[in-house]
């Protein structure tokens, strides 16, 4: 696994709001073919049919129903479990936006220290740990 | 992986399927900083099936659910 490239491409995410393109990172096939053994080891996903980055978790590269503000920028995470990931990765405080999957109603939880503000909410993950990653956009 | 108001909500939204797992958003956030803290770090490494196994099991989440494969 190349741990250079992939800390290039999360240092790119953190720092500009967005995931690079393969040529943003040097000789495209080079990085591409590293993209591929990084999803392959489940340290990135990539979109399956473009190669473009899917998720570099816990940040969704595409736009998601759970929206992070965090460091002065919002973000895009894959689920609500990496939406305080953003938090947690980034270790500053920030707020939650999502909307409950049954009835729709926004929500909105602000991060600090550690802790939400709502403690109401509830989580819940339908897929056993054990087959998280058989699809992991699924789950 | 979503939120829900209550857990009228979710039996709602589950429809009859087979129920997961709940935890309070309070619980979740613990389980975020802990699985996420060095994502970003410049000297991360990869987690083994065993470091997380261990996150999961110092949080209370353990039983067969919450077995990594």
């Amino acid at each position: 696994m190349d741990l250079d490239l992939r800390r290039r491409t999360y240092a790119f995410m953190v720092e500009t709001g967005r995931a690079p393109q393969a040529e943003e990172l040097g000789d495209r096939d080079e990085v591409l073919s590293g993209w591929r053994e990084l999803h392959d080891a489940h340290a990135l996903v990539l979109n399956p049919a473009t190669d473009e980055i899917r998720m570099l978790n816990p940040f969704s590269t595409v736009p998601s129903a759970f929206r992070v503000h965090a460091r002065d920028r919002w973000w895009y995470a894959n689920c609500a479990w990496d939406a305080f990931g953003v938090c947690a990765c980034l270790h500053v405080d920030g707020r939650v936006e999502a909307s409950c999957a049954d009835c729709g109603e926004p929500i909105a939880v602000e991060v600090r220290d550690g802790l939400p503000d709502d403690e109401s909410l509830l989580f819940h993950v339908l897929v056993p740990a054990s087959h998280w990653w058989d699809d992991i956009v699924f789950t | 992986m979503n939120l829900f108001r209550s857990e009228e909500h979710i039996a709602r939204w589950l429809g009859g399927r087979e129920p997961g797992a709940t935890i309070t958003v309070t619980k979740l956030s613990e389980l975020a900083f802990a699985w996420w803290d060095d994502r970003v770090a410049p000297d991360w490494t990869p987690h083994t099936r065993e470091q997380n196994q261990a996150v999961l099991d110092r949080l209370g989440l353990v039983g067969e659910f919450w077995r990594l494969g």
